[in-house]
């Protein structure tokens, strides 16, 4: 006699996965990620990818509160206030693409996200000191900016860096006053991008990198003021002129090419001497290249004549 | 002496001068910098005054009245309100000295 016994794993035939669905899934996982790239709201929830705290960066100092640093922001394109970060929102993060040309053996246009696949991402906290005097410090994630000039490997004869925000009028109200030298540029030497401390940010509090931040890409040299720091980038340009930055067309007497935080040396309106550090209210001295003299003083050895400082 | 005031440089005159005045102005804007809003012509004449309006409007007034009404007004073009002002004086002047 033969006995049929049921064992836990005989389903019955209608338990089984209906065909159409299973050959179908790598469909419906394109369309899953289709819709994520659609949607700035659902690409912001996106994580960030994983990154370790470079310890050799240490600030010195507690981290500024996440919600003073995504609040209270300078991003000129939304106005000259510091409440822009409800106007930001609207700016679409993705698809977001940048532009590395000029001077280099390989320009080529990366993707957002494929910069973050391909980059050695890591997070360093740095202290960021604005010229307006206040200072903070920020759990930045990101990668040298060393790490994509290799890349792209820049021509001998390049000698400068450029940064160029995104011009977006729709999003940006800032930029209906057409006067102003839009885009938003800055720039520095190949020396100092070559710099370890220079570093492109793409997160923020192992997040990524909100948009009235600078998101989704931003640059940060954390010895100089914050003006220089370029946020939301689409063009990093090698060339072998000196660029005219933004703030320098406006006002080159307040807002010098090379901008390093120095006390010694006042803002044509303020001193620079104290900082009051963002959150806790507290002033406390401003440090020489704001701290950070050990890893770039030596850039400057022989610049004696120019305008190092804002 | 009341005939020789009447044949004096009188109150018309002055309006029609001032009128003529501004026309010439408007073309001289216009001219110097074709459509161009009264912001671009204020920021040619001096770069940083409208970034420190702006700051000091937008920090510590309220954001809203730069973008709503001091930015629509820069952003006219800058020959049109001494076109429209010189027009309005000359034709003024011109009517009383017929009437």
């Amino acid at each position: 006699m033969h006995i049929l016994k049921s064992r836990p794993w005989n389903l019955p035939d209608s338990s089984a996965t209906p065909e159409a669905l299973v050959f179908g899934r790598r469909k419906a996982l394109a369309l899953g990620a289709g819709m994520l790239a659609a949607s700035p709201a659902l690409a912001q929830q996106a994580a960030l990818p994983p990154a370790m705290r470079n310890t050799r960066y240490a600030p010195g100092r507690a981290i500024t509160a996440e919600r003073e640093v995504t609040t209270y922001n300078n991003f000129y394109e939304f106005g000259s206030h510091k409440t822009i970060s409800a106007a930001a929102q609207r700016m679409p993060q993705r698809p977001w693409t940048v532009k590395v040309e000029g001077m280099v053996e390989a320009p080529r246009e990366y993707d957002i996200d494929d910069l973050l696949r391909r980059m050695p991402i890591e997070e360093r906290v740095y202290r960021l000191r604005c010229v307006e005097a206040w200072a903070m410090v920020v759990p930045w994630t990101g990668f040298p900016l060393s790490a994509l000039l290799a890349e792209v490997k820049p021509l001998s004869s390049a000698r400068y860096v450029v940064f160029q925000t995104a011009t977006l009028p729709s999003v940006m109200p800032g930029l209906r006053q057409s006067w102003y030298p839009w885009p938003y540029t800055e720039g520095c030497t190949i020396a100092e991008a070559d710099n370890e401390l220079s570093f492109l940010v793409v997160g923020a509090y192992g997040k990524l990198l909100p948009p009235q931040n600078g998101g989704p890409l931003r640059f940060h040299q954390p010895w100089k003021y914050g003006f220089k720091a370029g946020k939301s980038l689409v063009s990093i340009r090698l060339t072998d002129q000196r660029p005219v930055s933004f703030w320098e067309k406006i006002q080159s007497q307040e807002y010098g090419f090379w901008a390093n935080v120095n006390p010694a040396v006042p803002h044509p309106r303020w001193s620079q001497a104290q900082e009051r550090i963002l959150g806790i209210g507290e002033s406390v001295p401003t440090l020489l290249f704001n701290g950070y003299g050990d890893f770039v003083a030596d850039l400057y050895a022989g610049l004696q004549g120019e305008r190092l400082w804002a | 002496m009341p005939a020789c005031k009447a044949k004096g440089f009188g109150r018309e005159d002055g309006m029609r001068l001032i009128g003529l005045a501004l026309l010439a102005l408007a073309v001289g804007l216009y001219l110097a910098f074709g459509g161009g809003g009264r912001g671009a012509v204020l920021f040619r004449l001096d770069p940083g005054l409208l970034n420190l309006v702006q700051a000091l409007v937008q920090r510590y007034l309220l954001p809203m009245v730069w973008d709503n009404v001091l930015l629509p007004v820069l952003e006219a073009p800058a020959w049109v309100i001494p076109a429209v002002l010189g027009a309005v004086l000359f034709l003024i002047s011109w009517n009383r000295a017929r009437g």
